[in-house]
């Protein structure tokens, strides 16, 4: 077991690894040169009942597991994923679920840790390479947020960018802006967006897996220009039309979620239904100490 | 036999006095509601921890600002609403002082295990006292009551919610027709106090305002909804009337007047009482008092008329206002009777005495008079009902402490003579910090602080009420093995003297209804809260069903029977 604090080493926010690959199609809904901001019609109705996925992940301890003459890095996390339904007046944290696995690269010594607190379960990751443990966790973490039912939503909102999830009501939902999608001429309509409007539709991705995109000013104080200014995906299917429609509909829907400054640190991009969920995940994710307590019992 | 209402928690410290549970899904737990909870020492033992609820609390789980409740109520904030509920230990069983564990299922005591949390499995002899929030039976143990193992009731309220009496009143009649008494019931007497409005004159007469409803309350307890049986009222003589007709406005049949005789004022050295307020302890006119008790009760052994009257010198003496002069002729001449004043006593505290006796006069002249032919009858009988009321809310202050003091003084010295504790002596006085107050003494304290120490052994048992505990003696109240709080004025109920109640019951009394007291027995560390039930006797004229008597008057019934009280 590492001696090392876990919390050295630790991977870039999961949110930022987003994949910068990939061609921009900004013509979809308004020819690039032409773009200025659109402020959404939203539905006749605003959604019944809204989901929110999100999921969190926490290294308990870093380990080193002897293999033969080899000793090969592994590292036991925690990872938990939820769903609050917003339904009416009433927010509710439905099917949580947590797992504690072992990763490693596959090997004969690499086995399951069973702690007096639970069990860690081992998943194989493609390498020894702390990228490749840690996209194993991430990997994890989107398994189990899969499994979540989101029965009878009229909007899933999924905390950070699909990753491939298809689900038809769902919307990625990306808070930080790691990679410019686009070029300085659309960027200043980016910035012009007044709270509530967005910007044009744009098709990324290449490769058969394509997302329908654009940006969205929340509500709050605007400090710096990008102040409060997420960005929304949608599987790539359909039409120009249809996935118009859906955008100006989850642009009028979510800038109620959004959260205040005084509140949340990450005003107001964290929605309060994912700061919320994030925060009971964070607590059935259990006290690290007591776990990495148990887990260097266990080792011995 | 049990179900699980909730779990014991883990974020707050469980103690073996106190703890906090978390209220499961679907059940509930109340104030006063009686739990229990088990604990298996890892010997195996089996300790049983009993309680009840003190508090409880509901609160929003998963947000951290006040302000997050808005968020929550429109649905854009997740959070879980939590309860939880404080329990206070009564009892731990087998005595092995753990705390229970957190995660431990805690249980809603019913049946025998109730009576296990309140102790009661082991008491023989269980007086009725009242009702709990759900209409079980409270019983407290009689050997606390009876003088086995301790004796005397204390009950404390703010006056005007009918309460402290009506609660005297009930645990009176309670003793006396439960069985708890066995046989001894028959003979055991009470000694009623009537201090205010003609309320305990009716305790004979049912009440017409009582309800079905109140009569269930009656059967839980195992009594019956009815009167008292045995009751002899007495009041004072009319002032001014030579035939002593009793002074009583609602009540006509039924009363008999009460006074006492010059020859029973000398005799028994009743002049002390005249003498009972705060301040006259502090004079020097004591002496006096005493030097003149002693010529009057030598006077009275030498020449005594059968009518009651008494010569002194050459004077006989028939009413109160002549003894006064005769006194005054003693005292106040050129040349006093060094055996009426005292010793070395100067003439202005000759003076103070005569004043203060003049002042009495006509207080007390209809109570002390031999000019009515069949005086004997006339003097206060307790033995011949069970119950005596003695009428004294017309009198005068000075009267009425003249009274009790007097009354208290013969069923005390009755009780002393007979020297046995049984037939039991239950005296009823309300106002006590008018009788006994803390700052200062007078003889009729004396006789309390008697009562109050002695009184358990002699088989007079004292159930006092006043306002405010903290202006009655300290021991007079110290030695009462049952207290009872009722409604407590805020400032009242911050005070020393209620240390007997934990802080959340000392707020709750401040808001307590007419009709529950909290009941504070040895027996238990915790006071339980008790309802009892509408008195099933009229407490005022109005109530009195008189369907067997003339002029049978009375207002509608009210649906709340306490309505206007609080």
């Amino acid at each position: 077991m590492e001696a090392w604090a876990p919390e050295y080493g630790l991977p870039a926010d999961p949110d930022h690894l987003e994949d910068p690959s990939g061609a921009v199609d900004l013509g979809v809904e308004l020819a690039a040169g032409q773009w200025s901001p659109i402020t959404p019609a939203g539905a006749a109705e605003p959604p019944g009942c809204v989901v929110f996925v999100d999921g969190v992940q926490r290294i308990d301890a870093r380990i080193w597991i002897t293999d033969g003459d080899r000793t090969r890095p592994g590292v036991c996390a925690s990872v938990a994923a939820g769903a609050v339904r917003c339904e009416g007046s009433a927010a509710r944290i439905a099917d949580p679920r947590v797992f504690r696995g072992v990763y490693a690269a596959v090997s004969d010594a690499a086995g399951p840790i069973v702690t007096r607190h639970g069990a860690y379960e081992l998943v194989p990751c493609a390498g020894d390479a702390p990228d490749s443990l840690h996209n194993g966790i991430r990997n994890q973490m989107t398994r189990l947020e899969a499994q979540l039912a989101a029965d009878g939503a009229d909007l899933v909102v999924f905390d950070g960018p699909l990753r491939g999830r298809a689900d038809a009501k769902g919307v990625g939902f990306v808070k930080t802006h790691q990679v410019g999608y686009l070029p300085d001429g659309e960027q200043r309509v980016l910035t012009a967006l007044e709270a509530g409007q967005r910007t044009p539709l744009f098709l990324i991705g290449g490769a058969g897996v394509t997302r329908w995109s654009w940006y969205l000013r929340l509500p709050g104080p605007v400090i710096h220009p990008l102040s409060g200014v997420v960005r929304c995906e949608l599987p790539g299917t359909g039409t120009v039309n249809e996935a118009r429609v859906r955008a100006d509909e989850i642009s009028a829907a979510l800038p109620r979620f959004a959260s205040e400054p005084h509140k949340e640190a990450r005003a107001p991009q964290n929605l309060y239904p994912i700061a919320g969920l994030e925060a009971d995940l964070r607590r059935r994710l259990g006290d690290r100490e007591i776990l990495e307590r148990a887990l260097r019992l266990a080792a011995h | 036999m049990s179900d699980v209402v909730g779990l014991v928690i883990g974020t707050d410290d469980a103690t073996p006095l106190e703890f906090w549970v978390a209220v499961a899904d679907g059940s509930h737990l109340q104030l006063d509601d009686v739990v229990a909870v088990t604990r298996v020492l890892p010997d195996g033992e089996r300790i049983n921890l009993y309680g009840i609820v003190s508090q409880v609390r509901a609160r929003h789980e998963g947000v951290r600002f006040d302000s997050d409740v808005f968020l929550v109520a429109e649905g854009r904030l997740p959070a879980e609403v939590s309860e939880a509920a404080q329990i206070q230990l009564t009892r731990v069983a087998p005595e092995t002082f753990v705390p229970p564990l957190p995660g431990a299922e805690v249980r809603r005591a019913t049946g025998t295990e109730r009576d296990a949390a309140l102790d009661l499995e082991d008491v023989e002899r269980r007086l009725p006292a009242g009702l709990s929030r759900n209409d079980e039976p409270i019983y407290l143990d009689l050997d606390f009551v009876d003088g086995t193992k301790g004796a005397h009731v204390n009950i404390s309220g703010i006056s005007g919610v009918a309460t402290k009496t009506s609660y005297a009143t009930f645990l009176l009649y309670s003793l006396f027709n439960s069985g708890v008494l066995g046989s001894e019931a028959m003979h055991a007497k009470g000694l009623i106090f009537n201090v205010k409005g003609e309320d305990l004159l009716f305790l004979d007469h049912p009440n017409a305002h009582l309800d079905p409803d109140q009569r269930r309350r009656y059967s839980a307890l195992g009594l019956e909804a009815a009167p008292f049986g045995s009751v002899g009222v007495l009041a004072p003589p009319r002032s001014g009337d030579p035939n002593a007709t009793p002074a009583t406005s609602s009540r006509a049949s039924g009363v008999r007047p009460f006074f006492w005789t010059i020859a029973d004022f000398c005799e028994q050295q009743l002049l002390p009482f005249l003498f009972a307020d705060a301040e006259d302890e502090r004079q020097q006119y004591t002496i006096v008092v005493q030097s003149v008790t002693a010529q009057l009760a030598q006077c009275a052994r030498q020449s005594t008329a059968p009518d009651g009257a008494v010569r002194i010198d050459k004077t006989t003496v028939r009413d109160f206002r002549t003894l006064v002069e005769v006194i005054e002729s003693k005292l106040a001449s050129d040349n006093p009777d060094p055996r009426w004043t005292g010793r070395a006593v100067g003439a202005g505290t000759v003076g103070a005495f005569i004043r203060r006796l003049h002042a009495s006069v006509r207080h007390v002249e209809h109570l002390i008079r031999a000019d009515i032919g069949d005086a004997p009858d006339h003097a206060i009988d307790l033995d011949s009902q069970q119950v005596t009321v003695v009428d004294i809310h017309r009198l005068h202050d000075r009267a009425k402490r003249f009274v009790v003091g007097v009354v208290l003084r013969q069923a005390f010295e009755a009780k002393e003579a007979s020297g046995s504790a049984k037939p039991l002596q239950f005296i009823v006085l309300d106002e006590l910090n008018k009788y006994a107050p803390s700052d200062s003494g007078s003889p009729i304290k004396e006789i309390l602080l008697d009562v109050a120490e002695r009184g358990r052994s002699l088989g007079v048992i004292l159930i006092g009420a006043q306002q405010t505990a903290s202006e009655v003696e300290r021991r007079v109240v110290a030695n009462s093995a049952v207290r009872a709080v009722g409604r407590l004025d805020s400032a009242e109920a911050r005070r020393d003297q209620y240390g007997f109640l934990p802080p959340v019951q000392r707020q709750r009394a401040t808001i307590l209804k007419p009709g529950s007291l909290y009941v504070a027995q040895p027996r238990l560390p915790v006071p339980l809260l008790v309802e009892f039930p509408f008195p099933a006797w009229a407490t005022r004229p109005a109530e009195a069903d008189r369907s067997q008597a003339p002029s049978g008057r009375g207002p509608t019934q009210p649906d709340d029977p306490f309505e206007g009280l609080s």
